[in-house]
C-alpha cells in the first residue's frame, strides 16, 4: 500500500500519452501538427490524405528538408526538436512549432509510419511505430522529403476515441485546418485528398488574394478589401469584408498571428470596434487576416495547441487593428481592380460601355448632374467645420469646373446617372461598374449620423453641473480606470472628482447626456475607456443617441426622391467613412455589377 | 344595465377618465372603461394599476349593474352618435347595446369582475386645499421632475405639509421647482408625499378652477376628491432630496425682468442653439444680452432693456429650462437672481414660488 503511494516519476509512455491528451485531441489536431512540421521543413508542395475524416488514415507528405536516420529517430522522442536550443530561443520563434512534443505524442496513440530522406543522401528511413513501441527501423526508398502517416487514431485509447465525432464532422475540421495553413503559405502548393478523392489542388499562387480566390471562389474575393498597416514594427495586412459580407459566426474569421492560425480576444474587440454600426448586431464580418509582431512581443507558449496567443503590448495591437481597418474600410472600393480579373472577352463591352454612361448625363438634360456633385462633395470633405453653407454660396456662381473631373472618379460611385425610383422609393442609378440601389432612408441616416457624432466630438461639450453633487461608489477596477481619466473627463463636459476610496463625487454632466442615470453612465463610461481609450468613450456614450437622432430626421422611407436630391444624397454618401450601412447595420446600396447582369442574362 | 344617458354629459366623463386607459398592456380589462349603474347615476372609473380616476354622471338608471368597455372606442362612438339621448342596455354577457336616434351598436364588453378592484379609500391623513390654487402650483413646478426612470423618487411632485403650508417640489437635479401656500392643517398631519406625475397629469386636465378639494393621504396611496372626481394614486416610495439645502442663501444680483420679453427673447435666440443647448445671459449696466450660437448653425443675440446696476456677468444656461419656468408663470415680472457664472440662477416672481437652476460650464 505504501509502495503504491509514492511518489515516482512516470515512464515516457505514460508521459507521452498524457501530452498526447493535450496535443492531439482529434485528426484535424495532428493534421496541424504535421502541416507545421512540413512547413517548417520549408516544403515547397505538401500532400495531404485523409480517410474516413481522419479516423483511419492521416497522412502528410511533403518535399521538404527530411532527416537523416539519427534524426528521425531522435524526432520521436518527447521534447526532442530541430526548432529551439535553449530556452532563450523560447522568447523569439519564429518556427511554427517548437515544443517538441508532437511526433512523440502522435506516435504513442496511432499506428505511425515516418518516411524520410534528406536530399543528398542515397536512402531514406522508414520508422514505424505502433502505440508508443518502436516496430522497427530500417532502409527505404523514398523521395527526398518526409512522408508521415497516422493509422487508426485513439486505437490504443478507447476513452479518447469514443470522443470522436462522426467522420463527417472530423473531416470538416481537418479540412478547415488545411484551408488555414493553404491561406498562411500561398506561396506553397497544397493538395488534399479526402477518402480518395482529390478535393483541392492549389498551385503555389503569389498571393493571398489569388489563393483565397482558388478556395473560395473569385466572387467572393470582390467583397474584400485589402489592408495594409504597419506601425513600430507591427504590421497587419490581409482583406477584409466590406460590411455588407456578414455570417452567422466567426468561422470565417481568420487570423494568423506571425502566419500562426491564432487569435486572441483582442483581435475580436478591435473587430467589434471597427464594424460596429456597419454589421448588423449578432452578425460578423469576413476576414482574412495576418499579424506581424515582433517574436519577442508575443508569447505563444499558452496554449499546447497555440491556439491563443498573448500579446505583450496589448494597446499596440489594438489600436493597430482598429486603425488599420478602418483605414481599410473608409478607402473607395477599388472597383479598378475587380474589373481587371474580368477575362479579355470583356474587352470591347468595357469601352463601350464607358463612354456611353459618360454621355447619358448630358443626354438627360433637366438636370446636369455635375453642379450637385461639387457642393455635396464638400459637404462630407468638411463637417463640423461649419462653413458648408458659405461653400454653397459659392459654387453656384461659379459651377466649378475643375472639382467634378477630380473628385468624381476617385468617389466609389463617380459618373452616376439617376435613372428613377422603385418599390419603396429606392433610387435606381447606373454607374460604371453596373447599377446601384439605394436606399435613401439608410443612406440619408447614415450620413446624418456620422455628421452629428462630429459635430459632438469637434465641438467643445458644455457641462450642466448638478444641483446637489451625488456620491457613487464604484467597483475597485473601475474606480482606477475612472481616476486616471479624471482630466480627460473633465474636457468632455463631466464634473467627476475623486471623493476617496473608490467613491466618487459627480457634480456635472455633459449637457448632450440629457437626464442619463448617473450610475449607468459611470459605469458605461469605465467600459468603454478600458476597452476603447478616451477618445472613443464619449462617441460610444452617445452612439445611439445619436443614431436615434439621426433616424428621427432622415428623409422618410417612401418617398420618392427627385433627381437633384438622389444624386447629392449619394455623393454625400460616398463622402461618409462608413457608406455602406446605416447606423443599425441595414444596408444603404446594393450594387449589380456588369458582369453579373450578363450573367443572368445568359451573356457571361 | 340599462340606463338611458344623456350624449354631452357622458362624453364629458369619459373625457375625464379615459387619458389614463392605455394603450400598451398586457391586461386587456385595462383598455376598458369600468361602468356602474347606481341610484340614478353612472360611475365611470378608468385605471392603469398605478392611477385610478373615477367620476359620475346624472342618468335614468332603470336597470343597476356593471360592465367594462373598451374606452376609446365606446368614447368615439357616443361623440358621433346623432341624438342627446343615449340608450345603454348591457345584457348578462356583457354585450352593450347603444341605441340613440336610429343608430345602434352592439360593443362587446368585458365583466366588471376582472376589473381592479378600485382602491379601497383607505384612513389616512385628510387635507382641504383649494382647487385652483392646487393646479396654479402644480401647473408651476410638475415641468421640473425627473423622467428618467432609475430617479424614480424625482419621478413626481412632492407635497410637504409643514407648518400650515404646503410646499411643492419637483426637480430633476439640476433645476428645481417650489411653490408654497398657506393651508390649514393641525400640526400632527405634516407629512411628506410623491406623487407620481402620471397622477398629477391627470390632476392638471380635472382640476377646475375653483371649490375645494379634499386630500387623503395613506401609507401607500393618495387619493385626491373634488366635484365627482377621485383620483386614487400609488406614492413613490422613498426619501425625496432636502430641497431647503438647494436653495441659494443669498445672491449678489437681483433684476427684474418682463417675463414675457424675456421668454420670447430666448425663444428666438435658442433658435440657432443646437443640441448641447446653451443659452447665455450677460448682464451689463442697464443690459441684459441673450446670445446663442452653435458652431455649424451660426450665432444670435438680443438685448433687453433692464434696470441693472451691478457687475457685469456673463452665465450660461440651458433654455429649455429656463422657458419652461417662465411658461408656467403667469405674472407679469420675474426676478433673476445671480452670483457669479457658476453659481446656482433663482427665478422669483409676485407669487410665492422659487426656481432654481445651475448654470452650464463652457470651456
Amino acid at each position: 500500500m505504501t509502495g503504491s503511494k509514492r511518489i515516482q516519476l512516470l515512464p515516457d509512455h505514460v508521459i507521452n500519452k498524457i501530452a498526447a491528451g493535450e496535443v492531439v485531441e482529434r485528426p484535424a489536431s495532428v493534421l496541424k501538427e504535421l502541416l507545421e512540421n512540413a512547413l517548417d521543413a520549408g516544403a515547397s508542395s505538401i500532400e495531404v490524405s485523409l480517410v474516413d475524416g481522419g479516423r483511419k488514415l492521416i497522412r502528410v507528405a511533403d518535399d521538404g528538408s527530411g532527416m537523416n536516420r539519427d534524426d528521425a529517430l531522435l524526432a520521436i522522442e518527447r521534447h526532442a526538436t530541430s526548432k529551439i536550443r535553449d530556452s532563450e530561443d523560447i522568447e523569439h520563434i519564429a518556427t511554427l512549432g517548437f515544443r517538441g512534443e508532437a511526433l512523440a505524442a502522435i506516435s504513442s496513440v496511432s499506428r505511425f509510419t515516418l518516411l524520410t530522406r534528406l536530399a543528398g543522401e542515397v536512402e531514406g528511413t522508414e520508422i514505424e511505430i505502433s502505440g508508443g513501441k518502436l516496430l522497427h527501423v530500417r532502409a527505404a526508398g523514398c523521395p527526398p522529403g518526409t512522408d508521415i502517416a497516422v493509422r487508426n487514431l485513439f486505437f490504443n485509447v478507447p476513452a479518447r476515441k469514443k470522443f470522436l465525432r462522426a467522420a463527417a464532422t472530423e473531416q470538416q475540421h481537418a479540412r478547415q485546418m488545411f484551408l488555414l495553413h493553404a491561406l498562411a503559405h500561398p506561396d506553397v502548393a497544397f493538395r488534399l485528398t479526402m477518402d480518395e478523392r482529390e478535393h483541392h489542388r492549389l498551385a503555389a499562387a503569389d498571393t493571398l488574394e489569388a489563393r483565397l480566390g482558388e478556395l473560395y471562389g473569385q466572387d467572393f474575393a470582390r467583397d474584400l478589401v485589402p489592408v495594409d498597416f504597419s506601425r513600430d514594427g507591427y504590421r497587419v495586412w490581409g482583406l477584409i469584408g466590406k460590411p455588407t459580407l456578414h455570417r452567422s459566426d466567426r468561422s470565417d474569421q481568420i487570423t494568423f498571428v506571425n502566419r500562426r492560425p491564432a487569435t486572441a480576444p483582442v483581435v475580436h474587440y478591435a473587430l467589434g470596434e471597427v464594424y460596429r454600426g456597419t454589421v448588423p448586431k449578432g452578425r460578423h464580418p469576413v476576414l482574412f487576416l495576418f499579424l506581424e509582431v515582433p517574436p519577442d512581443a508575443v508569447d505563444v507558449n499558452v496554449h499546447p495547441t497555440k491556439k491563443e496567443v498573448r500579446f505583450r503590448v496589448l494597446s499596440m495591437v489594438r489600436d493597430l487593428l482598429i486603425e488599420g481597418l478602418s483605414r481599410a474600410l473608409k478607402q473607395p472600393p477599388p472597383s479598378r481592380r475587380t474589373d481587371i480579373p474580368e477575362p479579355g472577352t470583356q474587352r470591347t463591352a468595357g469601352p463601350a460601355l464607358a463612354p456611353e454612361a459618360l454621355h447619358l448625363p448630358d443626354l438627360q438634360h433637366p438636370f446636369p448632374p455635375k453642379p450637385p456633385m461639387p457642393r455635396t462633395e464638400t459637404v462630407p470633405a468638411l463637417p463640423g467645420s461649419g462653413f458648408t453653407p458659405l461653400r454653397g454660396d459659392h459654387s453656384p456662381g461659379e459651377p466649378a469646373a475643375p472639382p467634378p473631373p477630380a473628385s468624381s472618379p476617385d468617389s466609389p460611385w463617380g459618373n452616376a446617372t439617376f435613372l428613377g425610383s422603385v418599390g419603396n422609393g429606392y433610387a435606381v442609378f447606373a454607374i460604371p461598374e453596373g447599377m446601384l440601389l439605394l436606399d435613401p432612408q439608410a443612406a440619408h441616416e447614415r450620413v446624418l449620423y456620422e455628421q452629428y457624432l462630429h459635430q459632438i466630438q469637434s465641438n467643445r461639450i458644455p457641462a450642466q453641473p448638478l444641483l446637489q453633487p451625488e456620491t457613487i461608489d464604484l467597483p475597485p477596477v473601475k474606480g482606477d480606470t475612472l481616476r486616471r481619466h479624471l482630466a480627460s473627463l473633465h474636457e468632455l463636459g463631466f464634473g467627476i472628482s475623486d471623493f476617496g476610496g473608490d467613491t466618487f463625487l459627480v457634480d456635472a454632466l455633459p449637457a448632450c447626456l440629457g437626464d442619463a442615470p448617473l450610475r449607468a453612465l459611470l459605469d458605461d463610461l469605465t467600459t468603454a475607456l478600458t476597452e476603447g481609450g478616451q477618445k472613443r468613450a464619449m462617441g460610444d456614450l452617445l452612439r445611439e443617441r445619436i443614431a436615434r437622432a439621426a433616424c428621427a430626421t432622415a428623409v422618410g422611407g417612401t418617398r420618392r426622391l427627385k433627381p437633384e436630391e438622389a444624386l447629392s444624397l449619394l455623393n454625400a454618401l460616398a463622402g461618409a467613412d462608413m457608406p455602406y450601412t446605416c447606423p443599425h447595420g441595414r444596408p444603404t446600396v446594393i450594387l449589380t455589377r456588369r458582369s453579373e447582369l450578363d450573367r443572368k442574362f445568359g451573356k457571361g | 344595465m340599462k340606463v338611458i344617458i344623456n350624449k354631452d354629459v357622458v362624453l364629458e366623463g369619459l373625457q375625464k377618465v379615459q387619458s389614463i386607459v392605455g394603450t400598451k398592456t398586457t391586461l386587456p380589462v385595462l383598455y376598458n372603461v369600468f361602468l356602474k349603474a347606481e341610484d340614478d347615476k353612472v360611475f365611470l372609473t378608468a385605471t392603469n394599476i398605478d392611477v385610478t380616476v373615477r367620476t359620475s354622471v346624472q342618468a335614468t338608471v332603470s336597470r343597476e349593474g356593471g360592465t367594462t368597455l373598451p374606452a376609446r372606442r365606446l368614447t368615439s362612438i357616443i361623440r358621433e352618435l346623432p341624438a342627446t339621448d343615449i340608450e345603454i342596455n348591457v345584457d348578462d354577457k356583457d354585450v352593450a347595446t347603444i341605441k340613440a336616434g336610429s343608430s345602434r351598436f352592439k360593443i362587446i364588453g368585458i365583466s366588471d369582475e376582472e376589473f381592479p378592484a378600485l382602491p379601497s379609500l383607505e384612513e389616512g391623513k385628510t387635507y382641504s386645499v383649494d382647487q385652483g390654487i392646487f393646479r396654479r402650483m402644480l401647473l408651476s413646478t410638475s415641468y421640473a421632475a425627473s423622467h428618467e426612470e432609475s430617479r424614480y423618487v424625482l419621478n413626481g411632485v412632492l407635497l410637504n405639509f409643514k407648518e400650515d403650508k404646503l410646499n411643492m417640489v419637483a426637480t430633476d437635479g439640476r433645476r428645481m421647482a417650489l411653490y408654497e401656500e398657506p393651508v390649514e392643517f393641525p400640526d400632527e398631519l405634516a407629512g411628506d408625499y410623491i406623487v407620481p406625475s402620471t397622477a398629477v397629469n391627470e390632476l392638471l386636465k380635472t382640476l377646475g378652477a375653483e371649490g375645494k378639494m379634499r386630500i387623503v393621504a395613506g401609507q401607500n396611496q393618495i387619493t385626491f376628491e373634488f366635484d365627482d372626481i377621485y383620483i386614487v394614486s400609488k406614492l413613490i416610495e422613498g426619501t425625496f432630496p432636502n430641497f431647503r439645502q438647494v436653495i441659494p442663501s443669498a445672491c449678489e444680483e437681483r433684476v427684474m425682468v418682463e417675463r414675457e420679453q424675456l421668454l420670447t427673447a430666448i425663444k428666438r435666440v435658442s433658435l440657432v442653439s443646437d443640441k448641447s443647448n446653451t443659452v447665455n445671459l450677460v448682464f451689463s449696466k442697464n443690459h441684459l444680452e441673450l446670445q446663442a450660437s452653435a458652431q455649424d448653425i451660426g450665432e444670435a443675440s438680443e438685448t433687453l432693456a433692464v434696470k441693472y446696476s451691478g457687475k457685469e456677468i456673463k452665465i450660461s444656461f440651458n433654455p429649455e429650462y429656463l422657458m419652461d419656468c417662465l411658461r408656467s408663470l403667469t405674472s407679469d415680472e420675474v426676478a433673476l437672481e445671480i452670483s457669479d457664472d457658476l453659481s446656482p440662477g433663482v427665478v422669483k416672481c409676485d407669487a410665492p414660488f422659487l426656481y432654481v437652476l445651475m448654470p452650464m460650464r463652457v470651456r
